[in-house]
């Protein structure tokens, strides 16, 4: 484009007829040239100033937030390492776990398992063993050593329909409350399993897996709880009935009573 | 030849001849090419603002390898010590597996006593205390309905107002109360225990597939849940001691009606000796 401006430019500068022309085309290709003629580019500043700004950011600013970031990763390290995990305290609650297990683990269960069994008796003596043994496959057993020791429900002809039916469920329920503790003294033992493997893992635990012990524990818990419910609820069976045969004997009593009542009254009308 | 060279001779000195006479046209055009001739481009290899531009861009360089990467290096120093530290001492992956193994076998504990609740423990040999004893071990709270039928069949109604003093009724009326009540809770705890049994085995379950960072979520769950075994151990130890309480106040209303009614009676006789 400028070759060709230049070309027509002095094609007409050469055959211009007139001085006027010569001026008006000097006008027009002076006002042509600076318009179309490339622009020199100035810098902002100096080559040098503008590597020596990139060098102070890189030598000031950056390097000012690397060392930042730096310090604040190497704080977190050592706040990790030696506030919030130190490798020594985690070591020695570990070896506390294992230092307790040692001293009373054995200690307790010798306590625990040490007998107790008092009859002097053959009869109650089977039915004491059998009541302590720990197991849960022997509940007839359980019944006929009860019935040994307790005696058997009155026959129709020897008691009231009413005294028999209390005294059996007097019974009934005395038995069940046995069998339930039966059961329950297994559940004890496996319970203080659940407990042993517990403590053996945390014994060896890292912070990052003691919570799924903990949250083992509690819900450990929870069914530690729920089988003291269940024997709660053996005991309730058992407090109500005893206070309900109570409470019978009240209401024949208080029948009797009047009755008796009125007869003396009925005699002594008489004479 | 001689012929050629004169005729150029003749243009050259025709053009000069033009041109000085054409002095303003010619500085015209001189001055417009000069206008639009365009600059000359520097080298890059003979032009001293090259040299110092990579002199300067060598700076650059170094600055960045020292401090950047320097920099940059020795975060990635401190991130990969605080990963294997906690790789290996926080999170251990051994450990975390061998702690859902253990809920795995305490899972198997708490299933075999499970079933040792399971176990009928029923011993009533005659029909009527067949049903009251069927009933208080269905650990089923729907059948709490039934109770009080069951309850009446083995231990008598209240007596009527002919055969006892109001006084005795209200005492009997309120023990057949409160060892029903008993009854009846009894049955709820049998179930809420049940239900818990099988919440805390599915809370376990939770537990086997859980992560590091889930699991006090779970636990959280799992207190909440001890909380209300809790709450419901209470109401049966509650329940336990309105009928002891009971007891105890039917006890002293006893000795208070058998003194009143011997008085009583006593009176009436010396009536009645008096009369004859």
């Amino acid at each position: 484009m400028t070759i060709a401006f230049y070309l027509l430019f002095s094609w007409l500068m050469v055959t211009a007829k007139t001085r006027r022309h010569v001026v008006a085309l000097t006008l027009v290709g002076t006002v042509g040239a600076a318009l179309i003629a490339p622009r020199p580019v100035m810098a902002q500043l100096s080559l040098t100033t503008a590597i020596q700004s990139v060098l102070d950011i890189v030598n000031g600013a950056i390097q000012e937030a690397l060392d930042t970031i730096n310090a604040v990763r190497g704080a977190i390290r050592a706040f990790y390492q030696r506030l919030v995990w130190p490798v020594n305290l985690i070591n020695q609650a570990r070896a506390q776990v294992t230092e307790m297990i040692g001293q009373y683990r054995q200690r307790m269960r010798d306590i625990f398992e040490s007998d107790v069994g008092s009859a002097t008796l053959a009869a109650t003596g089977q039915l004491e063993a059998v009541l302590r043994n720990r197991q849960t496959s022997d509940f007839n057993a359980v019944t006929a050593h009860f019935r040994n020791a307790f005696g058997l429900i009155p026959t129709e002809t020897a008691a009231s329909p009413e005294d028999r039916a209390m005294t059996d469920m007097d019974d009934a329920l005395a038995m069940g409350s046995l069998k339930t503790l039966k059961a329950s003294d297994v559940a004890v033992d496996l319970t203080l399993d659940a407990a042993d493997e517990l403590e053996d893992v945390a014994s060896e635990a890292a912070p990052g897996s003691a919570p799924f012990l903990t949250a083992a524990a509690v819900v450990a818990s929870i069914q530690s709880q729920a089988l003291t419910q269940k024997m709660l609820a053996a005991e309730l069976r058992q407090e109500a009935a005893r206070v309900a045969h109570e409470n019978a004997e009240r209401k024949r009593l208080a029948t009797n009573t009047g009755r008796l009542g009125d007869q003396i009254l009925k005699l002594l009308k008489r004479d | 030849m001689k012929e050629k060279y004169g005729k150029t001779m003749d243009g050259v000195k025709r053009g000069l001849r033009w041109a000085w006479s054409h002095k303003i046209r010619v500085g015209v055009l001189a001055l417009v090419l000069a206008l639009i001739t365009p600059r000359p481009v520097k080298t890059q290899f003979f032009d001293p603002c090259c040299a110092i531009m990579g002199a300067g861009l060598s700076s650059i360089s170094n600055a960045l390898n020292d401090v950047i990467g320097g920099g940059l290096g020795s975060i990635l120093s401190i991130e990969q010590e605080i990963f294997d530290f906690e790789r290996r001492i926080v999170w251990p992956e051994d450990l975390i597996d061998e702690a859902k193994g253990l809920v795995g076998s305490l899972r198997g504990i708490y299933s075999q006593i499970e079933s040792l609740t399971q176990i009928p423990v029923n011993s009533a040999t005659l029909a009527i205390t067949q049903q009251l004893e069927q009933n208080l071990l269905s650990r089923d709270s729907t059948q709490i309905g039934q109770t009080s039928s069951y309850y009446a069949a083995v231990y008598g109604p209240v007596p009527s107002p002919t055969a006892a003093p109001a006084q005795v009724r209200n005492v009997i009326d309120m023990t057949d109360a409160v060892a029903q009540a008993a009854m009846k809770r009894a049955i709820e705890i049998d179930h809420l225990a049940t239900l818990e049994l099988e919440a805390a085995d599915r809370i376990n379950r939770s537990i086997q597939t859980a992560a590091p960072g889930s699991a006090p979520i779970i636990e959280a769950q799992a207190a909440a849940w001890l909380i209300r075994a809790n709450a419901y151990t209470q109401a049966a130890t509650a329940d336990l001691m309105r009928v002891r309480a009971i007891d105890l106040a039917g006890a002293a209303a006893e000795v208070k009606s058998g003194a009143t009614y011997n008085s009583a009676l006593g009176q009436q006789l010396i009536d009645l000796l008096k009369r004859q």
